[in-house]
């Protein structure tokens, strides 16, 4: 993960350097209105990039078609991408299986037991 | 139906563990102070349809009753393609999020209240809520949709699991709903801005929806935004970007005179309006919105400067055309008997002629 992300990196620092800059003439975005100047550095549009790589990666190991991973990462919101980016391990799922409730139930009933005889 | 009994057995369980260490949250011991007087005092949506929860899916199902609330018609297995991630066996927050995005809703995240929650129910509008029915160190993340509330009761109707209709006191919801910061999201049609909305991230969730390539349903949702909020420069920018890309230019143009006039600062509304007016070949006006749009400079310059660049010379090979066209005229005007189409010299450059191309916005 951390290899790829710099890898990706690496050749975009590349080809920001190397291809010359232009900025097309045209219309602004409502996106563009919202977010902030800092956002809309170079910087941060690198780090989108690789967010976006990143969670897409973690998407596939836990269990997606590249092409779905890939439909999903499109879905989001650069912000969205942000806040599970790196975290798609331990942020929220929720799940409530019948296994997960009764794993829940018997640490309750661990809990009380001590609470109890403590 | 073991499972059932099962599932009831433990709810029993940690019900009581709650009941023992919880006594009223603050948010279900301020709620009375805070709402209105004539706020309806229970509130049961019984239109929100149920889709019983296959394992793990609560997230789909979840999701595909607010969804069907908001008038889709969509199923849970169809969604579980787009929030349901195996190695998780669960679903994140954000793709509940961009899932309903997907079919073309606002999906908007409330603030994390328990008075904003009841306040959404009691306009109509089902919520779909995370708890943690776990600890922090062991959670049991679970989706539900509140479709109700009684106050005297100090009760939540969810609908749950296998559980259509499941009363729940406000006191233990709060607990569970605390762990994960009280999340809760609604799915509202693009037509109705929800009841708590607040503005800057109502028009978050609209530029989202922009985003999504939903163009139809973010012009009409901008439009609502702008029924709440007429200032809004996000609602009258999107408004005219939104008509812009489904083709309408009159009301694109119209939403960028209006921006420009009533935001004269945003450079964003300028440049829009000056590519606008150059695609519809008024160049001298479109070259004094290019230039205003220059002179506030900002973080936009790059493109409100490409746009300069590109109309100036247009602008200018119009103003030459229109000068020919007058001498033209002086001049059969003077000599009347022969057209003489030679003397004119062709049209060097004609702007008019040449279609602009199609631009793709920068972002």
């Amino acid at each position: 993960m951390k290899f790829l992300s710099r890898l990706i990196s690496q050749l975009l620092i590349l080809s920001m350097v190397l291809l010359p800059f232009s900025t097309q003439a045209g219309m602004i975005s409502t996106d563009q209105v919202v977010t902030s100047a800092a956002a809309q550095a170079d910087r941060a549009k690198v780090a989108d990039f690789v967010a976006r790589a990143d969670v897409q990666k973690q998407m596939e190991v836990l269990g997606l078609t590249p092409a779905n991973a890939n439909d999903r990462v499109n879905a989001l919101t650069d912000e969205e991408v942000q806040r599970i980016a790196g975290k798609i391990d331990s942020a929220p799922a929720g799940a409530s299986s019948s296994t997960g409730w009764i794993i829940a139930g018997v640490i309750v009933i661990a809990v009380l037991v001590y609470l109890y005889w403590k | 139906m073991l499972h059932d009994c099962k599932a009831r057995l433990l709810a029993g369980f940690i019900f009581l563990l709650l009941a023992g260490c919880a006594s009223f949250g603050p948010q279900t011991r301020e709620l009375g102070k805070n709402l209105p007087a004539d706020f309806p005092q229970r509130t049961e949506l019984a239109q929100v349809p149920f889709f019983p929860q296959e394992d793990y899916f609560c997230g789909p199902s979840a999701l595909a009753m607010a969804l069907n609330a908001a008038g889709a018609a969509v199923t849970p297995e169809a969604l579980v393609d787009q929030v349901y991630l195996p190695g998780r066996k669960g679903s994140l927050q954000v793709e509940m999020l961009s899932a309903a995005r997907r079919q073309g809703y606002i999906a908007y995240e409330l603030a994390p209240q328990l008075q904003d929650l009841i306040t959404e129910i009691a306009a109509g509008t089902p919520a779909i809520v995370l708890e943690n029915y776990g600890f922090s160190w062991y959670p049991v993340w679970h989706y539900s949709v509140v479709v109700g509330y009684d106050l005297p009761k100090l009760e939540l109707i969810r609908r749950s699991g296998f559980k259509p209709r499941l009363t729940m006191p406000m006191p233990v919801f709060e607990r569970l709903w605390r762990q994960e910061g009280q999340w809760a999201m609604v799915v509202v049609p693009p037509d109705r801005v929800p009841a708590t909305a607040n503005e800057t991230r109502y028009a978050a969730a609209v530029v989202a929806l922009e985003k999504s390539g939903h163009l139809k349903n973010a012009f009409i949702a901008y439009n609502a935004l702008l029924k709440r909020w007429p200032a809004s420069l996000v609602g009258q920018m999107g408004r005219g970007n939104s008509a812009y890309a489904l083709h309408d230019l009159d009301t694109a143009e119209a939403a960028f005179q209006q921006a420009s006039r009533e935001h004269p600062d945003a450079a964003a509304a300028f440049n829009n309006l000056a590519n606008i007016l150059a695609e519809r070949g008024k160049f001298s006006d479109a070259l004094v919105a290019a230039e205003r749009a220059v002179n506030l400079g900002g973080p936009l310059l790059p493109t409100t400067q490409a746009t300069l660049d590109e109309i100036r010379p247009q602008a200018e090979a119009a103003a030459r055309a229109q000068e020919i066209k007058a001498q033209e005229q002086a001049a059969s005007k003077a000599q009347i008997s022969p057209p003489a189409p030679a003397a004119a010299p062709a049209p060097a450059v004609a702007p008019k002629s040449k279609p602009r191309k199609k631009r793709t916005p920068v972002s």
